[in-house]
């Protein structure tokens, strides 16, 4: 029982001291009010920063505990934030809390309070909250000067699309204050009376000097601003990896995207941290950094890059093993040894990596950009490789690349080197091929060869040898060296046979020869001509095959028109062949071309078996004949165009279409076939499908009409132009006839003119001859021998020159008499000049010989009036005075007038007419006794100017003025004494 | 852009420039000033006046892309702020009675002073310059101002003027402390290249007064159509 009740105080007291500990620590409502509140501003960051302590802890106990804070602005009851925070807590320990306000704090004060609750686990009891503590003030304002204006956040630093709330406080409380950004103005919201606000949403960068947001006071000299830095966003660094050329030095690469720098914020910065090591380094470049591995021969690396500037962090990992990260440095001293014809050997060498690492290179061979060769060696330091199978005297390029043997990761860098094979000797002979002429009677070969192809020539061809030997006289050799790069030459041989051997040579030696046999005949056997058929691919030739020994064959053409010099091309066949296809780039549609095939025989002498014409591509004639019309009748006319050569035309021609234009109404003759043209016109048609028949003869014509015609040659392909039609006007169907009569009337009259001239000949030989013998006249001594023998004949020798008559006659001047009805003397007509030799009529008194040069007018009508007189007529001289026929002198006038009328019939005042009168008659000096006095012998000889004047005008009786002249011409020519 | 400091001259740089050492190579050719013997101060007053309108020209340029640099409203015609903090720049505002009383010394007294100021000031914004183009173009028109600075010494010493001694701690230094705020300095650049401007005009009318002072009429005329033939 004793024990019972120890037991049971024990157990009392224990509960006792427990429930006294609990009263004492937890269960009791604890002043656990936070105190101590102080309250910063941080401007750089627009933060709040509260610190506190709760004393009231006890036993040093630690306590989760939850905070309560209060945050107003402008006033306390003006709560915009309300948070809990919530932490373990020691006694006495001073609490930490921040807050980032939106708005800057200098533009607005702002409160603060806060209270406190127990929230514990090991307290069962839900907690309560401790009383507030007092507000406590945060203003910012107080630390700004005395500006009149402020702009808040100053300089602030924010990535960009962020959010920025801008402010300003004025301390001149107007109205008139507006705020802009980067010049553009912006609008907000008044906090207060002197405090507005504006939000900047989705900021961007503009510059690297920020951007600016000021307010100014308008026309009040006031202002204030800030700059807002806009950084990029950083980026995460991209394509982060690292390699290693020697195992010894890592080198890591990343792109870092955008530079986020600005001269409030520098560019990021990038830390290389390796998390096995557990060492960094601060990268010194954007984009690469150095990494040295340590001596003891760590092979994992976990390396993290981080990038990182005032406003962001960012971080990219990798792993991965040294070994499986080699990048070989790229191999050095890639060059040639003992370069061949053929063969070639590289040598190179490599950085070596670590201890007896090897590597494996790749040795590739290039000829003209293209890869021909690959062949991969491995190596520890030195690399040697024999290229074989080259071409002589070729430029390759040998590059070389290497990796890691042990685990390929990249392939280094590559070397190249170009090196040129040497030459060799040409592998193949050059391909000939000759044409046969006689130039001057010598048979003459010119002989082609075409130049050997890269392969073949196998270096540089320095020059051809062509050996002439004669089949005939075997003993006799002729070489002939032709420098390259000529390609033909021309050999003067004669009748015999000759085998020509031909070989290229360059540096090394000669190429196999060609050989080919001609003889002196040219050979012009007339073999058999087909034509062959162009296509888009060339001309299918193909022959027949020769019975017997042929070699091969040999197609030849002139790649140009048959008008221009001939570029001779020829191809090679085999024994076997009968047909190829002909290509070349040179052929053209419209041109023929021609082939001769030859066959060449076992003693390499080429004969010629076939000739082949044809077209690429047959064109219509685009000219037309030049046609000769002949034979032209009333009912036909014939055709020819001879001269149209149907080698050089577009296109084989079939024939040739004769056109003919009808007359109206008229129908085509049945050979012709009517068709219409292409301008509407009917025409007919005559075909002719003989190309060589080059005459036509149009019949069934109708006479005396007009035709027209064209010949236009056709091809397959269609005809000549049918532009220029030839007219041709049909006969009169009687003119033959008429012909037949008019041609032998002509032949009479001309037959009778040859008498009438002969007989006037005969009639003037025995009446006048003419000067210097005038006298003798069978006539005349006829006359003379019956009466006076003086009577007609003048002696110049007799004639004593009394004046020299000067005449001025102008150019040109003529009288002109008829229609002005004016006397001569009226007119123009010049006056004659005398210079009298001796003297005139009235100191002179007898007769004598004289010679006088006058002006003369042959009166028309005086002749008219006595038909054989010539009688000079003189105003003073009545008609009843004119000599009479019947004397001597008048005969002789008659004879002198007969003359003149056969010579011409010349109308009486139409013309001038000029001559010299050889038979004037002798006259006295007196002009009275002009008509009386019988003629004198051998006074006086006359060359005068006669004019035949009108009858009236030579009967008009002159006017004073005139009598001058009229006398001088006429009177005045009597004075011939 | 600053507003145009009252001298019409337009035309680019590189014609200024070939004005410039146009007329300089022709300076021996002037009669009045290939005297024999001592030239007098009137070559070095011509030099330095010439100076002084090419560094106007050259200054137009800068001014445009460094405004721009600094962006609105610092880059606008009529932009006019108060002069906040660039109180220590030297002004060359000066009531023109109180001008026409300097005598030349003083004038280029105070010349040199502003410039050696403004000098030092333009360095440190060219170290503040962010990019390549625009630090090339302040070195270049500081050796240009460096330039001018020594011709202004030389004028003093041939007219027997001994330099100013910039008085112990009175250096002019380019410390943009932390209260100092962007927008401030901004405004500092900006009243930074307008003084310069400013200066730079009052210069030439100064050295154009001292040009004409010192040298015969008819030299002065002679010169004159000089530069006006090219």
């Amino acid at each position: 029982m004793a024990l019972f009740a120890v037991f049971q105080t024990t157990f009392l007291l224990a509960l006792l001291s427990l429930r006294t500990y609990e009263s004492e620590v937890l269960s009791e409502p604890l002043p656990l009010t936070p105190e101590s509140l102080k309250v910063s501003v941080n401007s750089t960051c627009q933060c709040l920063h509260l610190q506190w302590t709760v004393h009231s802890l006890a036993y040093h106990q630690e306590l989760k505990m939850v905070f309560q804070i209060q945050i107003s602005r402008f006033k306390t009851s003006n709560v915009i934030w309300v948070e809990n925070y919530s932490t373990t807590v020691k006694r006495n320990q001073v609490l930490h809390w921040s807050w980032e306000s939106e708005l800057p704090l200098e533009c607005a004060a702002h409160f603060i309070r806060m209270r406190s609750m127990v929230d514990d686990a090991r307290i069962p009891k839900p907690g309560f909250w401790s009383n507030w503590s007092s507000w406590e003030e945060a203003d910012a304002q107080n630390m700004l000067g005395h500006d009149p204006l402020f702009v808040f956040p100053k300089d602030k630093l924010v990535e960009e699309g962020s959010n920025v709330t801008i402010c300003y406080v004025s301390r001149i409380h107007q109205d008139n204050i507006s705020c802009y950004l980067e010049g553009v103005q912006i609008y907000g919201e008044q906090l207060d009376r002197s405090v507005s606000a504006f939000e900047l949403k989705n900021v961007s960068f503009i510059r690297e000097k920020g951007t600016n947001v000021f307010c100014k006071v308008d026309q009040g000299g006031v202002l204030g601003g800030i700059v807002l830095f806009v950084s990029k966003v950083l980026e995460e660094p991209k394509d982060f990896s690292c390699e290693t050329q020697d195992l010894k030095t890592l080198t890591c690469t990343w792109d870092p995207g955008s530079d986020t720098g600005l001269t409030k914020q520098p560019s990021q910065s990038y830390t290389l941290f390796e998390s096995f090591s557990g060492k960094k380094t601060l990268c010194k470049h954007r984009n690469w950094c150095d990494w040295q591995v340590a001596q003891d021969s760590q092979e994992t690396f976990n390396f993290t890059l981080l990038a990182e500037n005032y406003l962001r962090k960012r971080s990219v990992s990798i792993l991965f093993n040294l070994t499986q990260r080699v990048h070989p440095m790229t191999p050095y001293n890639l060059l040639p040894k003992n370069v061949g014809a053929t063969k070639a050997t590289m040598t190179w060498k490599v950085h070596s990596i670590g201890n007896n690492s090897t590597l494996l290179c790749q040795l590739e061979l290039l000829a003209e950009g293209k890869v021909i060769q690959q062949s991969n060696v491995s190596i520890k330091v030195n690399g040697e490789y024999l290229l074989s199978e080259l071409e002589p005297d070729t430029e390759y390029v040998a590059r070389v690349r290497c990796a890691y043997t042990n685990h390929f990761w990249k392939w280094s860098e590559l070397i190249s080197q170009k090196f040129n094979t040497a030459e060799a000797a040409p592998s193949e002979a050059p391909d000939v091929w000759r044409n046969l002429k006689l130039v001057s009677g010598h048979p003459t070969v010119s002989l082609f060869w075409k130049p050997l192809s890269k392969v073949h020539a196998n270096g540089k061809i320095l020059f051809y040898n062509v050996i002439v030997e004669n089949l005939d006289k075997p003993s006799r050799f002729e070489v002939l060296s032709i420098p390259a790069p000529a390609s033909s030459t021309e050999l003067t041989l004669d009748q015999c046979s000759y085998q020509i051997h031909v070989t290229a040579h360059n540096s090394v030696g000669p190429s196999p020869a060609s050989v080919i046999v001609v003889s002196g005949d040219p050979g012009n056997e007339e073999v058999e001509k087909g034509r062959v058929n162009g296509t888009e691919d060339g001309f299918s030739v193909s022959w027949k095959p020769q019975s017997g020994d042929a070699t091969g064959y040999v197609v030849e053409w002139c790649d140009g028109p048959q008008d221009l010099p001939c570029v001779l091309q020829w191809k090679n066949l085999g024994p076997n062949t009968t047909s190829t296809v002909i290509r070349s780039g040179a052929f053209r549609p419209g041109v023929r071309y021609n082939f001769r095939i030859y066959g060449i025989s076992t003693r390499r002498m080429a004969h010629l078996l076939e000739k082949k014409a044809g077209y690429l591509e047959e064109l219509a004639p685009s000219d037309n004949p030049q046609v000769v019309m002949s034979k032209l009748t009333s009912r036909s006319f014939t055709l020819s165009w001879k001269d149209y050569s149907t080698e050089s035309q577009p296109g084989f021609i079939q024939g040739y279409h004769v056109y003919l234009k009808p007359k109206a109404g008229e129908q085509c003759h049945p050979a012709f076939e009517k068709t219409v043209l292409p301008e509407d016109s009917v025409c007919c048609k005559y075909t002719i499908d003989n190309p060589e028949q080059k005459t036509f003869v149009v019949e069934n014509l109708q006479p005396e009409s007009v035709y027209e015609f064209i010949v236009t040659p056709y091809t397959s392909v269609g005809e000549g132009p049918l532009d220029a039609f030839t007219k041709v006007t049909t006969l009169d169907e009687y003119s033959h006839t008429l012909i037949h009569i008019i041609l032998p009337m002509i032949f009479c009259i001309l037959i009778v003119m040859i008498i009438c001239y002969l007989k006037s000949q005969w009639l003037k030989e025995k009446c006048y001859p003419d000067s210097p013998n005038p006298y003798k006249s069978s006539v005349l001594s006829l006359i003379k021998s019956k009466e006076n023998p003086h009577l007609t004949i003048m002696y110049v020798n007799d004639c004593v020159p009394d004046a020299i008559e000067v005449i001025n006659k102008p150019e040109g001047s003529k009288i002109q008499f008829l229609g002005t009805r004016k006397s001569p003397t009226e007119t123009e007509f010049t006056k004659p000049a005398y210079l009298y030799l001796l003297p005139t009529e009235k100191n002179y008194s007898g007769p004598g010989p004289c010679i006088c040069f006058e002006n003369f007018t042959y009166n028309q009508a005086a002749s008219d009036f006595a038909s054989c007189g010539h009688f000079p007529v003189t105003p003073q001289a009545p008609r009843h005075q004119l000599g009479p026929l019947t004397s001597p002198e008048n005969l002789l006038k008659a004879l002198e007038q007969n003359y003149m009328n056969s010579l011409g019939e010349i109308p009486a005042g139409e013309a001038n007419l000029n001559y010299v009168s050889q038979l004037a008659s002798p006259t006295s000096g007196d002009k009275d006794s002009l008509p009386t006095n019988p003629p004198e012998p051998a006074l006086c000889s006359e060359y005068k100017m006669q004019t035949a004047i009108p009858l009236g005008l030579a009967s008009a009786p002159p006017s004073e003025n005139s009598s001058l002249s009229s006398t001088t011409l006429l009177g005045q020519g009597e004075h011939c004494r | 852009m600053l507003p145009a400091a009252g001298e019409p001259a337009a035309g680019d740089s590189w014609g200024m420039l070939a004005c410039l050492c146009t007329v300089l190579w022709h300076l021996p050719a002037v009669p009045a000033l290939n005297r024999t013997g001592d030239p007098g101060p009137g070559p070095s007053i011509q030099k330095t006046y010439d100076l002084t309108r090419y560094l106007e020209h050259q200054l137009r340029s800068l001014a445009g892309t460094y405004l721009n640099y600094l962006g609105p409203p610092f880059n606008e015609p009529d932009f006019n702020p108060p002069r906040l903090g660039a109180e220590t720049l030297p002004r060359a505002t000066v009531d023109l009675e109180v001008w026409r009383s300097l005598n030349d010394r003083l004038r280029l007294t105070q010349n040199y002073e502003a410039y050696s100021h403004l000098l030092c000031y333009l360095r440190g914004l060219n170290r503040q310059a962010a990019t390549a183009e625009l630090r090339r173009s302040l070195a270049h028109f500081c050796t240009s101002l460096q330039g001018l600075l020594g011709s202004i010494a030389g004028v003093m010493a041939a007219l027997g003027y001994p330099l100013p001694q910039p008085l112990p701690g009175t250096e002019p230094t380019w410390t943009p402390g932390p209260a100092h705020s962007d927008f401030l300095q901004k405004m500092d650049d900006f009243w930074l290249l307008k003084e310069l401007q400013t200066w730079l005009w009052r210069s030439a009318k100064d050295f154009n007064r001292l040009k004409k002072k010192m040298q015969p009429p008819a030299a002065a005329v002679t010169l004159h159509l000089e530069a006006h033939g090219f």
